[in-house]
């Protein structure tokens, strides 16, 4: 059988496409769950925050191993927000880091992401999706930071869900 | 005077002549030991799961106790908390308690039943802990990097003042059970480790800071171990030189010499030199790292502190701490894997019998068993852990002499023909080719030390010489061969047959087998595509990618070095990425268009790659001669590759159980 080139990307590109949308709606029916399992009187954006300090929490986790001080604090520093944006970057988004003014700043900057839309299509306020990335991001840093003796933090300065059309961020050693 | 416990003299020995400096005394503490060999403390994993001393454990020690002919034998380090977070292995011995002096004594007798020094070694496995348990303990609570690891703990001050206690009792009850000397385990991440360490001591109290408070524990209990102890008792520590964590920001060389020191000023009688961590990215102790590499850190150690310096990490060849305690820069010789692949390796050193070890190839699948909780085996010595059973240590001998036809001398058939011969029966052993190896023979010139598994025929063809085996070299079994002679058994080590690659467009390619590759009769371009990814497929990739190929290798199992254990495997998938091999797994080969072969992922997937050459390392069981053998009615046994293609280690164990077994 001939090799199509055209063939296998369009049909691997369309299967990348859906798992990235199914993550996004496992994601939903799972706060579903979790709002059906707390009961009326839980606040919604209680239940979806623990979720996304959870979420962080793991996601640190997951990055410990794959950091390494022996190329100096910047460098570092880089692997850190390249490897927070790669993380989005498989689930859809544009996601670019960009060195800071100084060695211990990056700047992590989301073009188009996929998750406003998500929210929007389960009716979920945007506030509440800004507010689960930024906890997302804060939650990853603390074991980060003991692992590695260091005291970086990260600050939301413009988020898609608000209009900004951006998403920016300021990781940086406090 | 120092106290001698036994005496030796190893003057009639010619080993002792050989190596002079391996075979004298020296004084550490108030103890002379007579010569400069120790085994080193050593998990089995053989023990029960609540830490009570086994037979098994006792067989074990006994004989490598043999193998240091009169030098220094540590039995495993022990845990000494009843909660159990300093268990680092499931059938570690622990000490918490009097009701486990009993099983104790039984190692120390039975260390001293060979004149051997018995060793005791505290081991709170802090970091890499609490195997049984759902958290461990250490200085400060800094996060696991490898999620086999339990959460930890920061211990409080009274836990710390605890900890130090439970050494102490310990090393009473150690006393009590016989052992000569009390060794402090403080490496590769176990609990007094992570005292020492910057990357995992960030405690701001007196037991943290700068090295001398992360110092202060460890000062604590080898001040107490010295008021315990009788002053014969020497009391010494491991501890590491350089611990290779500088990713993760661990101490530098600086400051581990500084732990030294402060050791030696706290009255430490020896300090046992290591490197690395089990967390360190860097590798230590596998083939790869040559041999006498880390020499340096003896010598370093030597230049910074007066007691004596001992060091295990790849000192295989005696030759080398010899010379290195010759040159004043080392004084004892430790193992740990010479002498789980040969336990009575230093014993054969003074006999002058070196033909006769069974050498350690640095696989590292002693210690992934014992991640994996599995007990202790090795790769190349079918007896390890089984020293208790006479089944394996001194098989019967064979109820009728058997002429037996062994068809293939690589590892499995050698393996088979002495064991057999020791039984009694008259073995034959066939190959076709002229030198003894088998497969061994293309395998050992893969790179990254590769060279080392051919020790193991060297061995084994010693061993068939005393056992009196026939060979028929270059003689190719047929069946006219098998009626001719009629065995009463015949056992086929044939090795495997390598695949035909049957997909269209197949037979238009440029094919040849990854031991035409190794041997070097084979010509190769410059794009290769290797298929299969097994411990073969990857030899021959990262050989032709050190010559500059272009090497794509793929293959239909998950992941490349199937069947490689997992404490070697990483070094493999380090070093094909480092020299640009390509590797697709979970793959098949659908078709060959031109130069260009089509791969089709497990999912359906379809996409191309380009090469010239292709090389053959898929191999399946070689089925030749079994109908044969069956057909006359002869007794067969299929050992090896040729019965299921797999690594060294397989067959040599199939053809030892065989060996006992015809």
């Amino acid at each position: 059988m001939a090799f199509d080139a055209e063939k296998e990307i369009t049909k691997l590109w369309g299967n990348l496409r859906s798992a990235q949308a199914e993550i996004g709606r496992t994601y939903f029916r799972w706060r579903q769950a979790a709002l059906a399992l707390a009961g009326p009187d839980a606040n919604p954006l209680d239940v979806s925050l623990k979720a996304a300090e959870v979420i962080g929490k793991e996601l640190g986790k997951q990055s410990i191993p794959r950091l390494n001080w022996l190329k100096g604090e910047e460098v570092w520093l880089r692997s850190l927000a390249g490897g927070i944006a790669a993380q989005w970057i498989m689930q859809g988004a544009v996601v670019k880091v960009e060195k800071g003014e100084k060695p211990t700043e990056a700047f992590i900057k989301w073009e188009r992401c996929p998750w406003p839309t998500f929210a929007k299509e389960y009716g979920v306020t945007m506030e509440e999706d800004a507010l689960c990335c930024d906890r997302i991001l804060q939650s990853i840093l603390p074991d980060v930071n003991v692992f590695f003796n260091v005291n970086y933090k990260i600050e939301t300065l413009k988020a898609i869900p608000r209009g900004q059309g951006v998403c920016l961020r300021r990781l940086f050693k406090a | 005077m120092a106290k001698v416990l036994f005496q030796w003299d190893y003057s009639k020995y010619p080993g002792a002549e050989k190596y002079p400096h391996l075979f004298k005394p020296i004084q550490v503490g108030e103890l002379t030991v007579p010569n400069r060999i120790v085994y080193a403390a050593t998990e089995d994993n053989l023990n029960s799961h609540d830490g009570f001393v086994t037979d098994a454990d006792v067989a074990y020690m006994r004989s490598r106790a043999e193998g240091v002919v009169g030098g220094m034998c540590f039995m495993q380090g022990v845990y000494m908390d009843p909660e159990r977070k300093g268990q680092g292995y499931v059938g570690q011995a622990a000490c918490w308690d009097d009701k486990f002096i009993p099983g104790l004594k039984r190692l120390a007798e039975a260390i001293h039943s060979e004149k051997a020094i018995a060793g005791f070694q505290l081991m709170d496995c802090g970091r890499v802990g609490a195997v049984e348990v759902p958290f461990g303990k250490g200085p400060s609570t800094v996060p696991q990097r490898l999620r086999i690891f339990r959460p930890m703990h920061e211990m409080t001050k009274d836990e710390i003042k605890t900890m130090i206690r439970q050494h102490l009792d310990s090393a009473k009850r150690g006393l009590e059970a016989g052992f000569d000397v009390i060794e402090i385990s403080g490496i590769v991440g176990y609990l007094i480790s992570n005292f020492i360490s910057s990357y995992t001591n960030r405690r701001t109290d007196e037991y943290g800071g700068d090295i001398r408070g992360r110092m202060k524990a460890v000062v604590e209990i080898i001040e107490g171990l010295k008021n315990i102890c009788p002053k014969e008792v020497p009391v010494g520590i491991r501890l590491c030189a350089e611990e290779l964590l500088d990713d993760v920001r661990g101490n530098t060389p600086e400051e581990s010499m500084m732990s030294y020191k402060i050791s030696e000023e706290a009255g430490i009688d020896y300090i046992s030199v290591t490197a690395g961590w089990q967390e360190s990215i860097v590798p230590v102790i596998s083939r790869d790292v040559p041999q006498g590499s880390w020499l340096h850190l003896a010598k370093r150690s030597k230049e910074n502190v007066k007691v004596p310096i001992m060091m295990a990490y790849r000192l295989f060849d005696p030759a080398i701490p010899h010379a290195a305690i010759e040159k004043g820069e080392l004084d004892m010789w430790q193992m740990c894997r010479p002498m789980i692949a040969d336990p009575l390796m230093p014993k054969k050193v003074l006999e002058g019998k070196e033909e006769e070890i069974r050498w350690c190839v640095a696989c590292n699948l002693c210690l992934a068993r014992l991640f994996r909780d599995a007990p202790m085996t090795c790769y190349i010595n079918p007896l390890c852990a089984h020293e208790h059973d006479p089944k394996f240590t001194n098989p019967p001998a064979a109820e009728e002499q058997k002429n037996v036809m062994i068809v293939g001398a690589g590892p499995a058939g050698l393996e088979c023909a002495y064991t057999a011969a020791h039984r009694g029966h008259e073995v034959h052993v066939y190959d076709k080719r002229d030198k003894l190896g088998g497969t061994l023979l293309e395998a050992s010139k893969a790179p990254y030390g590769d060279n080392e598994l051919f020790t193991c025929i060297d061995y084994q063809k010693v061993l068939c010489e005393k056992a009196g085996v026939n060979f028929h070299m270059g003689t190719e079994v047929t069946e006219d061969l098998i009626r001719d002679e009629l065995p009463d058994s015949v056992v086929l080590a044939t090795g495997p047959v390598y695949a035909k690659l049957d997909v269209p467009g197949a037979d238009e390619v440029k094919t040849v087998t990854v031991l035409d590759v190794l041997r070097g009769d084979a010509e190769v371009g410059e794009r290769v595509l290797v298929w299969g990814t097994r411990k073969p497929g990857i030899g021959v990739a990262l050989l032709l990618a050190k010559q500059g190929k272009k090497v794509t290798i793929v293959g239909k199992e998950k992941s490349a070095g199937f069947d490689i254990n997992p404490s070697f495997k990483w070094r493999y998938m380090i070093y094909l990425r480092q020299n640009g091999v390509k590797a697709y797994n979970d793959v098949v080969i659908e078709e060959i268009q031109g130069n260009e072969a089509i791969l089709k992922t497990f999912d359906g997937y379809r996409f191309p790659v380009k090469f010239d050459t292709l090389v053959v390392a898929e191999r399946g069981p070689n089925e030749n001669l079994k109908n044969v053998v069956q057909g006359e009615g002869l007794e067969l046994f299929v050992i090896g590759d040729a019965l299921v293609p797999r690594n060294l280690s397989s067959a040599v164990h199939d053809g030892f159980r065989i060996g006992i077994r015809i």
